[in-house]
Parts: C-alpha cells; structure tokens; sequence
C-alpha cells in the first residue's frame, strides 16, 4: 500500500519576527529560523531582504505578463 | 550495580539478571573524570567503549573556527560509545560535560557477548538504535523548530529520559549544564537561549535555574516543543508485543 508523500516545503507566507536584546538582534521564525546577529550585519541582511522581495515581485509580474 | 539504568523502562528489552551479571562482569575499570574533558577524539582507534554510570557526557563536532555543535548527549545509563565497538573509530569526539563516573567495557568482551549470548546482544542493538532514533528527533528539533521550540523540545525529551533513569519526578530534574550548553544544543547564541528561558518561565511552561529545571505545565511544553515521546521507546505495559512475537530467549 502507498500513501502520497506530503509536499515538499513551501515559501513562507508570515513574516519573521526580529527583536533586539542586549545589542543584538534576534531573528526568530518562519519554521526553523533562530538567528542572533550585530546590529550591522541585521541591518545589511534587512536591506538584502527588502531587495531580493523586490526582485522576486518584478519576476512575478514578468511571468504573469 | 553499574549497569542498573541501562535500558531501564526501555520497551521490551528490560535485562534479565543473567544479562545484567554478564554486562556487570565485562566491566574492566571504572573512572572518575572532571568536567570537560575529552573521552575520545574523532579518528583515535578504540579498542573499549564507555558506559555512563553518573553525570552528563556529549559527543560534539566543531566547525573550521573551533565552534562547537553538540550533536548528542548523554544521560546517567547510556552505553555512551557502543557504536565505536563495531566502528572502532568515531567520526566526532565524545566530552564529559560534568564530573562523570564511566564503566568501561573492553571490546573482546563485547566480542564474547555476540558470541555467546544473542539475546543480549539484540538489546545492545537496541541501544544504539536508541542514539539513532534521538539523532532523527534532534535534527527535526534543528530544522523544524523555532528558538522556543527547540529549547521546550529539548527540555521535554531530557526529562523523559531521566525520569526513565530514575532521576526525574517528572516535574522537575536536576540539568548539570549551562544556557551557554543548552545553546550547543539548540543551534542557538547564548543571548537567544537567555531570552528563550525567559519567555518559558513568563509564559508558566518552565524554568531553569541554576542547573535545575523545573516543568510548570509538561503538556503546554511539550505541544510548543512539538515533543512526541514515543521515539524513546519508553516502557508501555499496555503496548507490549503478544507473547507469540516476543524475540525467542
């Protein structure tokens, strides 16, 4: 007997939640994400962010178009 | 006797007294060692292999800037290196965590035992499929799980094991390590782990505290830690196999 195989995992559709304590920031969520980074490499890793959802939202409009 | 926790409350593989008294005679010494100190080292050849009678021990692998990951660790009862006996060599290096007490088992008699006594040997298998079984819970702690998730889950399963060792109430357990382990452990910065345990004891699920845990509330703690305790094969008189399928003695 087979049974179907549960999907791969998909994107994340909620957002992580960061904090900051004791001069770091604190990365928790989506799935398994627990981070602890300098408020530098936080804010570097935001703006990477903040591009690459850019991007990925012009990829979208071009295969829809 | 040293071997009294082994496989104690283990499903179906509780030791009989002749097994127990020839595990007991394979013993060829026992050890004190301090805290921190490394047992074996990933690569050394080992002709014994290590029974944990008192205290916590881990076995650990570092990256290429010497951090460390504990990828197991072991409890008062576990044959800590049993695999190195058909290994001969491990792939990480074992570590006491706290001053620990060690029987240990040279390997000719282990080669005795699988030659002599089947029984027996099926449940030193057993015991290795054990470590196997918590490794698969690690990994799935490790890449499923939230900060929360991963130290509640943690928490969970050293409880189970203890208690199966006789060294918890259930409720509350006596934990011989620091956040900065618990951090090891968890994937997680000590400043994460810190916070996490602070969100445990607000949210009335647990505490920890100067090495001592303490469960408030088991079944909240274990559904944020999405902790099943059944891969711990823990003893269950109502899910006992029917006697025609017991192994044969």
């Amino acid at each position: 007997m087979t049974t179907d195989l549960p999907t791969p995992p998909r994107p994340e559709t909620e957002p992580g939640v960061a904090t900051a304590e004791r001069g770091v920031v604190m990365l928790d969520g989506p799935d398994g994400i627990a981070a602890t980074m300098t408020a530098a490499a936080a804010r570097g890793t935001g703006q990477s962010l903040i591009a690459a959802a850019a991007l990925a939202e012009e990829q979208l409009t071009g295969e829809q178009s | 006797m040293l071997t009294d926790r082994f496989l104690r409350d283990r499903r179906g593989v509780r030791l009989e007294a002749g097994e127990r008294a020839r595990l007991e005679a394979s013993i060829s010494e026992t050890k004190t060692v301090d805290a921190r100190r490394i047992i074996a080292r990933a690569g050394d050849w080992l002709g014994q292999s290590t029974l944990l009678v008192e205290g916590i021990m881990s076995r650990y692998l570092d990256d290429r800037n010497g951090l460390r990951q504990l990828v197991a660790i072991h409890l008062p009862g576990d044959f800590v290196d049993l695999h190195a006996y058909p290994l001969k060599r491990l792939d990480h290096d074992v570590g006491t965590m706290t001053q620990v007490s060690i029987a240990i088992v040279p390997h000719v008699a282990l080669d005795a035992i699988t030659e002599e006594m089947p029984e027996l040997t099926r449940k030193l298998w057993f015991a290795t499929l054990l470590d196997a079984a918590i490794h698969r819970a690690w990994l799935f702690r490790l890449g499923r799980l939230d900060a929360i998730g991963r130290v509640a889950h943690f928490f969970c399963e050293t409880n189970v094991r203890l208690q199966s060792a006789g060294l918890s109430d259930g409720r509350e357990f006596m934990l011989g390590l620091t956040q900065a382990d618990v951090a090891e452990i968890c994937g997680l910065t000590t400043v994460h782990v810190n916070r996490v345990v602070r969100h445990l004891r607000e949210e009335g699920l647990c505490t920890f505290r100067n090495g001592k845990v303490e469960i408030l509330d088991p079944a909240r703690l274990a559904r944020r830690g999405q902790f099943d305790p059944s891969y711990l094969y823990i003893d269950d008189p109502d899910s006992s196999p029917p006697d025609d399928q017991r192994p044969r003695r």
